[in-house]
């Protein structure tokens, strides 16, 4: 059971090599469905060997498969091997299911574009690549999966290519990403330094054998952070997510949302028992996460774009389980990772559905009584506003309250901002919802903005909005099932809090709530009445009007000016240093390699006169060098 | 230096017997030399330098041929000298030995080394690289004369 | 050989230790049997069956690897030496068979060539590579290298139509025999100053012995170095191969750049290493200064070609240093990284002459560097395996070149040569710009022209084209050994056209599988290091 590991892997990177080679000949929807199916068996051999590890005692729950031998250099030697764990088999199991439906989605999403066979290789890929960075063992193979998804991203943001703003996207997060990736790198070569070794497990015993002493964590950790930071859109690192809105919905709905910019998190997650000893690296974790909760929960409720909101949702809602991270509550930063992939990947496939219905209009001012045409699409995209709002008895109910509770348990303040964020989340969404579904039909009389230059392979027009074919409809309603049970994962009741128990092998066990049953139940109910009080707002503002200036302020709408600042101190600054130092390049640089290559030149012209061609010549030259080699060797000799 | 005795009287006697039949080849044969007969044509003009001789490459292949068993022939020697020593082991190795040759030999026979007469095989006269602008450089306007 | 008088003492003789040569030598004499008694058919019969026994070499050399272990034991009165080195070598050598097979195969058909002789050739010039490498004697060295060397001279020669193979042919058998004839007198000196020419023996009778007049010594080891370092293509002893190479027919310049070197290097392993790894102190500062000149000649050299047959020749020169390089370092670490260079340098090499072999067309004519413009947009798999054995040969990461050539660096610093290794690491930055040139030339566009066209037209790096004062005109006399080619043939050469000719069957698989070896065994290098490793472990 166990031994079917590296099927999870392998069926996706099958499933990559078979569409890159026979995809165009399978064409559309062929190849699609050829992907869909390698991602649904790597969900059958997760669940196989998820199987195994529950026949294993709790305590041992834990299976390394060594693969093969990678490289070795010195000490260091990497192999590719798997850890099955209950965390990497928690990311893996909702990885390849989430990432399942949204193959499936995609199938119709993507139909009748030109490069249909080329997403779902690159779609593929990405799984595979992803699911490497959570199964790894060690470090240098999780970087390899890190590095895979990134480029994944990377490909897929700029999917539509000719776009510039795609393009430009694609670039902009790269370069975030690469940011970030600069502190993991620099954090394996500390711990490699310290512990002589990548392997999380023995990371972990050169722990507790005291190898790492405390500032060393304290500074490792705070690299990770960074890597995380740019791999999960935290500030000041965040910018590109948006960005990325720009790739085909089904990407964003995959990449940027339910799994990989939930790396950062599973990393720090990973590294548990490390921040279990750094406090000062907690609160950093758990401040930027709050504050990037808040923030990105602001700036959405003044967006106009469909998918900029979700995107700046997301920003917020990776927040929270930093937040978590840092509180020591990694079971609810697990918890609410995986409810947010089903409820954020359910808003996105929505809001795909709704572009795709809408002939790629994304701009929810000119949208409204959508439900009448889409009932599918806009009844699971209430059940996932009341999800992420944190209405009970939804799946973000739970997974929320859990992170707050323990928020509160580590620092009032970061609890008091959560519960505002958790506020504007619940009206954010619900002005979005609002607005696309609920009200008059705008469309009617503004008209499309500029459906002209979006090329979604779907331009075709006609009159009204229809409802998504069955095959992207199918995933949707999946999801909102999920987002309505998921909260039976970790429902704090004693016996009910499986996930808990699920991961308490690898994660150190949460803080010790020491509140009494009275102060959580009315923590809870705080939550509830701030869920509601959003809902409530959201209707009552938007349900009428479309147009409220003041509650959308523009430098909300500028994401705090965030992206302008960055731009200005670092893109502008960059690329006047990058003007001197090219500069410099074309003196020194470019002088010396230029100098190498006329002395190579001229030595070669003149060295190649020896090779006249005449066998004579050749022998002399073999007999001179005998003789010079000859004397040489003998002059050695004690004669 | 006693062992080279033989070698050296080997030489001695190689020696004297070629002198030998020299001088008496000159002494038996009748000699009667006329200017006509010593001319190496009995017409046209009187060369004033040998023409090159030529050989059909053929006569080397024989040649190597020959070779190949002359040597073959001479491993026999020793090898029959200490046969009785040697028993099985030594006649399975003489076997291998002359099989390899006789392959060899099967080889060039079937290639037509010991073939005389006229070729069978037509292999193109004409150079592989050669092409009607390369003929027209080496004849040049004038024809072969130039 | 030692006849005692009265009993003679009959050698055992252990078969299966020698299997793979065995095999390479019996092979060519079934399949001449067959070429007597039959003869219709094509070429396909011929490759077919030196391929399979190819493969059962490598297998023969598989099973001795297994078998052997780490014990290693002599065979055959102490002639051969039965251990894991020389099943590597053997194994190498098997494989090397079998690609020059295939590429043979697609030669004989454009060549319309139907005849056994050059696979059967191939097979007999590797079964004394084999015996180069399993050598426990001098003199089987020796012999090995004349069984090598006598069947190149041949295949050199194969291109009957083609005035340079006989050329390449005729100074590859000069100068071979002369470099025969300094080895065996090497090994008369050897014998003299130690009483024997078994390795082992000679091993241990300078470890239990200090030689006071060790000038004879001295000056055999020196000539054997010489001896071998003509078949390795070390400077100054190179002088032969870029004409060899530039004239023999490419199926027979990849086998000979991959084999004869492969054999070489095995040899001076073995009489280096091991029958006089004592004397290192006299010879590491010959192997030192031989791998220095290599690499500088090899890469200076490289640059100014405009024949790619020639540069590749070059550039192997280069690699020659690199490998000399490991040598000299006389270390586990040099032994190891010796033996992965070979094996990756013999894929990497026999892959770059199968696209020479393609591009050149009929007579192997086209190789000027502007007959591989836009060879990516004619046939973009060829281009994109020639790119990765190009950059392979270069050392760009990801390939197996990159760690061949990092582990020869590192046991060079390992062993505190650390100008040999800056000296390397320059000389293969020298020749990347070369092998950079080729394949920034095969992604350049096509332009149908000749190579009298005006200078600077087909440099692809116009930047650095100014600085050549002649570009075109030092191609002529000096450099081709016009001696014995006629002009007219040279200007028939040089007015072909780019034809856009089919890939051969053969050409496809060799170049599928040496690229791919490049790159996987460049992304997951622990099988092959671990092979190389496990090689040189026992001495």
């Amino acid at each position: 059971m166990l031994q079917a590991a590296f099927l999870i892997l392998a069926l996706p990177l099958a499933g990559f090599v078979l569409l890159a080679i026979f995809g165009r000949r399978l064409g559309d929807p062929a190849a699609g469905y050829l992907g869909a199916l390698a991602i649904a068996a790597a969900f059958v051999s997760a669940l196989v060997t998820w199987a195994g590890l529950l026949a294993l005692p709790s305590a041992s729950r834990q299976y390394q498969q060594h693969l093969f031998g990678w490289f070795s250099a010195g000490s260091l030697k990497v192999p590719v091997a798997l850890l099955v764990d209950p965390l990497s088999m928690t990311m893996a199991l909702f990885v390849t299911g989430v990432a399942t439906l949204i193959h499936l989605y995609s199938v119709g999403y993507m139909r009748g574009d030109p490069q249909y066979s080329k997403f779902f290789v690159y779609l593929n890929l990405f799984v595979f690549s992803m699911l490497t960075l959570v199964l790894s063992n060690n470090l240098v193979l999780t970087f390899l999966g890190w590095e895979g998804v990134g480029a994944c991203s990377y490909w897929l943001i700029s999917f539509w290519f000719h776009r510039p703003s795609a393009a430009s996207a694609g670039k902009k997060a790269f370069i975030y990403n690469r940011v970030g990736d600069v502190g993991f790198l620099v954090a394996m070569f500390l711990i490699f330094d310290k512990t002589h070794t990548l392997n999380y497990t023995a990371i972990f015993a050169a722990l507790h054998g005291g190898m790492l002493s405390g500032p060393v964590v304290t500074v490792a950790l705070l690299l990770l952070f960074l890597g995380a930071v740019g791999k999960s859109a935290q500030i000041p690192l965040y910018p590109w997510l948006v960005d990325a809105m720009e790739g085909p919905t089904p990407v964003s709905a995959l990449i940027h949302a339910a799994t990989m910019v939930t790396a950062g998190v599973y990393l720090m997650t990973r590294m548990s028992p490390l921040l279990a000893v750094s406090q000062t690296a907690s609160v950093v974790v758990a401040s930027v996460g709050v504050i990037t909760a808040f923030v990105a929960a602001a700036a959405a409720c003044a967006q106009q774009d469909i998918k900029r909101v979700l995107a700046y949702s997301t920003v917020s809602q990776l927040g929270y389980m930093f937040l978590a991270v840092g509180a020591h509550a990694y079971v609810a930063a697990i918890f609410l990772m995986v409810a947010h992939a089903f409820y954020k990947a359910l808003l996105f496939l929505g809001a795909g559905s709704v572009i795709h219905g809408m002939h790629d209009e994304q701009d929810i001012k000119r949208m409204g009584g959508l439900r009448r045409y889409m009932p599918v699409t806009a009844a699971t995209f209430v059940v996932a506003w009341l999800a992420i709002g944190g209405v009970p008895p939804l799946a973000g109910f739970w997974a929320k309250g859990d992170v707050l509770l323990n928020a509160w348990a580590d620092a009032r303040w970061m609890w008091a901002v959560g519960l505002l964020t958790a506020l504007l989340t619940a009206y954010y969404i619900g002005r979005e919802t609002v607005l696309v579904f609920y009200g008059p039909e705008r469309w009617r009389s503004l008209g499309p903005t500029s459906a002209s230059d979006r090329s979604d392979a779907h331009g075709n027009a006609s009159s009204d909005p229809h409802e998504a074919p069955a095959v992207m409809t199918l995933p949707l309603v999946v999801l909102a099932a999920a987002s309505v049970l998921g909260g039976l994962l970790n429902l704090p009741f004693s016996g009910m809090d499986v996930l808990t128990h699920w991961l308490s092998p690898v994660v150190t066990a949460p803080r010790i709530l020491s509140l009494g049953v009275s102060a959580r139940w009315t923590l809870e109910a705080a939550d509830a009445v701030v869920a509601l009080l959003g809902v409530a707002l959201a209707v009552g503002l938007w349900r009428k009007r479309s147009d409220r200036q003041a509650l959308e302020p523009h430098w909300l709408l500028a994401g705090w000016g965030l992206d302008e600042a960055m731009d200005r101190i670092f893109a502008r600054s960059g690329t006047r240093l990058a003007a001197v130092a090219a500069d410099g390049d074309t003196r020194v640089i470019d002088g010396a390699v230029m100098g190498v290559a006329r002395a190579v030149r001229y030595g070669g012209a003149r060295l190649r006169l020896l090779q006249s061609g005449y066998v004579r010549n050749y022998a002399l030259g073999i007999a001179l060098g005998t003789v010079v080699i000859l004397g040489y060797i003998v002059s050695r000799a004690a004669l | 230096m006693e062992q080279y005795l033989g070698v050296f009287v080997l030489i001695v006697l190689g020696a004297l017997f070629a002198a030998l039949s020299f001088t008496a080849s000159r002494l038996l044969g009748p000699s009667k030399p006329t200017v006509a007969k010593r001319a190496p044509y009995e017409c046209g003009i009187v060369p004033n330098l040998e023409p090159v001789q030529r050989f059909p490459v053929r006569f080397y292949l024989v040649a190597m041929i020959f070779i190949i068993f002359d040597i073959e022939v001479v491993f026999l020697y020793p090898w029959a000298v200490i046969y009785s020593q040697l028993r099985l082991f030594g006649l399975a190795e003489m076997v291998v030995f002359a099989a390899a040759v006789v392959v060899a030999f099967a080889y060039l026979v079937s290639n037509g080394a010991l073939d005389w007469g006229p070729r069978k095989r037509i292999q193109p006269t004409v150079s592989y690289e050669r092409t009607a602008e390369t003929t027209l450089r080496r004849l040049p306007p004038g024809g072969r004369a130039a | 050989m030692a006849v005692i008088a009265g009993a003679l003492a009959i050698p055992h003789i252990s078969y299966i230790s020698i299997l793979p040569e065995l095999i390479a030598m019996g092979a060519p004499m079934v399949m001449l049997l067959w070429s007597a008694t039959t003869r219709s058919g094509g070429p396909g019969r011929w490759t077919a069956f030196t391929v399979v026994a190819s493969v059962a070499a490598f297998l023969a050399s598989v099973e001795i690897w297994v078998k052997v272990g780490t014990h290693p034991y002599t065979a055959v009165a102490g002639a051969i030496l039965v251990d894991r080195f020389s099943a590597f070598l053997s194994g190498i050598f098997a494989v090397a068979m079998g690609l020059f097979a295939l590429l043979a195969h697609d030669w004989a058909v454009r060549e319309d060539e139907s005849g056994p002789e050059l696979p059967a050739l191939g097979m007999l010039s590797a079964s004394g590579a084999m015996l180069m490498a399993a050598a426990g004697d001098l003199v089987v060295v020796f012999l090995g290298l004349e069984i090598m060397s006598i069947a190149l001279y041949v295949m050199a020669a194969m291109n009957r139509r083609r005035l340079a193979s006989g050329e390449a042919a005729l100074k590859y058998f000069v100068l071979g025999a002369f470099s025969s004839a300094i080895f065996l007198y090497g090994i008369a000196l050897t014998y003299g100053a130690t009483g024997t020419t078994n390795i082992a023996r000679i091993a241990s009778y300078l470890a239990s012995n200090v030689v006071v007049s060790n000038g004879v010594l001295l000056a055999g080891m020196a000539m054997l170095i010489v001896g071998l370092g003509f078949k390795v293509a070390a400077v100054p002893f190179h002088t032969w191969s870029p004409d060899v190479y530039q004239g023999s027919p490419s199926p027979v310049t990849a086998f000979m750049s991959a084999v004869a070197k492969a054999a070489g290097f095995a040899a001076l392993v073995r009489v280096l290493m091991e029958a006089m790894g004592t004397l290192r102190l006299d010879w590491q500062p010959a192997i030192y200064v031989l791998a220095v000149l290599s690499l500088v000649v090899g890469g200076i050299l490289t640059v100014v070609q405009r024949d790619v047959k020639r540069m590749l020749a070059y550039s192997s020169i280069s690699h020659a240093g690199f490998v000399l390089a490991a040598l000299q370092s006389a270390s586990a670490a040099g032994r190891s990284a010796l033996a992965y260079y070979v094996a990756a340098y013999t894929l990497m090499i026999i892959g770059s002459f199968a696209v020479a072999g393609h591009v050149g067309g009929p007579g192997d004519r086209s190789q000027d560097l502007s007959s591989y413009r836009g060879l990516s947009s004619r046939h973009p798999a060829v281009g994109f395996a020639f790119t990765i054995l190009l950059l392979g040969q270069a050392g760009a990461p990801f390939t197996t070149g990159f760690l061949a050539k990092f582990y020869v660096v590192s046991a060079a610093v390992g062993n505190g040569s650390y100008t040999l290794a800056v000296v390397a690491m320059l000389s293969a930055v020298v020749t990347a710009f070369f092998y950079l040139r080729i394949v920034l030339g095969l992604y350049g566009s096509e332009e149908p022209s000749t190579p009298e066209g005006p200078p600077g037209v087909l440099e692809p790096q116009p930047a650095l084209v100014g600085s050549v004062g002649e570009p075109q005109a030092s191609h002529g006399a000096e450099e081709r050994g016009s001696v014995v080619v006629p002009e007219v043939l040279v200007a028939a050469s040089a007015t072909q056209v780019i034809e856009v000719s089919e890939v051969g069957a053969g050409t496809s698989v060799v170049l599928a599988l040496c690229a791919a070896a490049t790159v996987v065994l460049g992304v997951w290098p622990s099988p092959l290091l671990d092979l190389a490793k496990a090689a040189t472990i026992i001495f």
